[in-house]
């Protein structure tokens, strides 16, 4: 039974599905980060197996770039949540939403 | 398998638990790459993802001693009834997609060939897509200084200064980077006072320093 295209496109949906409904009802920061990292592995699925199917490199290369793309937000969001957590003490988004110190 | 792992990671109130889930979704993606015949990004998926971001976000976990989401009652309960409707209209979409696309004549399959190998990565980056290449590297490096900047502890003074002996005033912003434009002065009459001021810890002095 030959893995069909449409099979990876379903599963990536579900996942990029699962990663929308957890940024929209978690309220920690991290959790709602880890969340935003599962969309984009989605999206790499996606990428992955359309150049896989369609014999063009070109889909890995910019799995490959966004790769390095979440490796930088990754970066530079968490150094956001240790200064945030640093002004007031908590992680909840709720208490964080004014951008005033 | 990674649709469970994602499901307990959203389900999960501690985040430590959430991480751990995470792993298993990126572990079982990197599986899912290897079957689709591109063991580099398989390899660079296990590396990066549950190797290296997933530690940043455990030691920011542990750092911040994150205590487990207390349940709390749900806003905007009248748009419960309007969300299930819109998804099962998008589920009905999503199936007759689905049914069509199986019925309609055979997409190409995949065999063996030399797409995902590292070679063809590699060349196709240094050549093809140089300059996004170059753009990368830029944006690391403006992370890398981002992040620096965004994590650092207040004031720009390393850990080892200490102060000039004697009666002294400060400006205040250099005391508090967070009163930036503020000017005005702050009078330290004794070296003690303007230790506590500038949050400098005494160093002690050493014989062999001497």
């Amino acid at each position: 039974m030959v893995p069909q295209l449409s099979w990876y496109l379903a599963l990536s949906a579900v996942l990029f599905t699962i990663g929308v409904v957890g940024v929209m009802v978690k309220r920690n920061v991290i959790s709602m980060f880890m969340c935003i990292e599962l969309m984009l592995n989605a999206v790499n699925l996606t990428f992955v197996a359309f150049s896989s199917f369609f014999r063009d490199v070109t889909g890995q290369l910019f799995v490959f770039i966004v790769m390095t793309v979440a490796a930088a937000e990754a970066a530079v969001g968490l150094g956001i949540i240790i200064a945030i957590f640093r002004n007031r003490e908590s992680l909840d988004v709720d208490d964080a939403s004014t951008l005033k110190l | 398998m990674a649709i469970g792992c994602a499901i307990s990671m959203v389900g999960q109130r501690n985040p430590l638990y959430s991480a751990i889930s995470l792993v298993g979704v990126f572990i079982s993606l990197a599986c899912l790459y290897v079957t689709l015949a591109a063991p580099f990004i398989a390899a660079v998926q296990v590396i990066i993802y549950a190797g290296a971001i997933m530690v940043l976000v455990v030691f920011v976990i542990m750092l911040l001693n994150v205590e487990e989401e207390e349940r709390r009652p749900m806003r905007l309960r009248s748009l419960v009834p309007i969300a299930v409707s819109l998804a099962a209209i998008l589920f009905a979409e999503a199936a007759f997609i689905i049914f069509f696309v199986q019925t309609s004549p055979a997409t190409p399959t995949a065999n063996v060939s030399d797409v995902g190998l590292t070679a063809s990565i590699g060349s196709g980056l240094f050549t093809t897509y140089l300059l996004p290449f170059e753009i990368t590297s830029i944006l690391l490096l403006m992370a890398v200084v981002g992040a620096m900047t965004l994590a650092r502890r207040g004031g720009l003074l390393p850990a080892n200064v200490g102060v000039v002996p004697g009666y002294q005033s400060f400006a205040k912003d250099t005391l508090d980077p967070r009163t930036t434009p503020d000017l005005t002065q702050v009078v330290a009459r004794t070296s003690e006072e303007a230790e506590r001021l500038l949050g400098v810890a005494k160093v002690p002095h050493t014989q062999d320093s001497e």
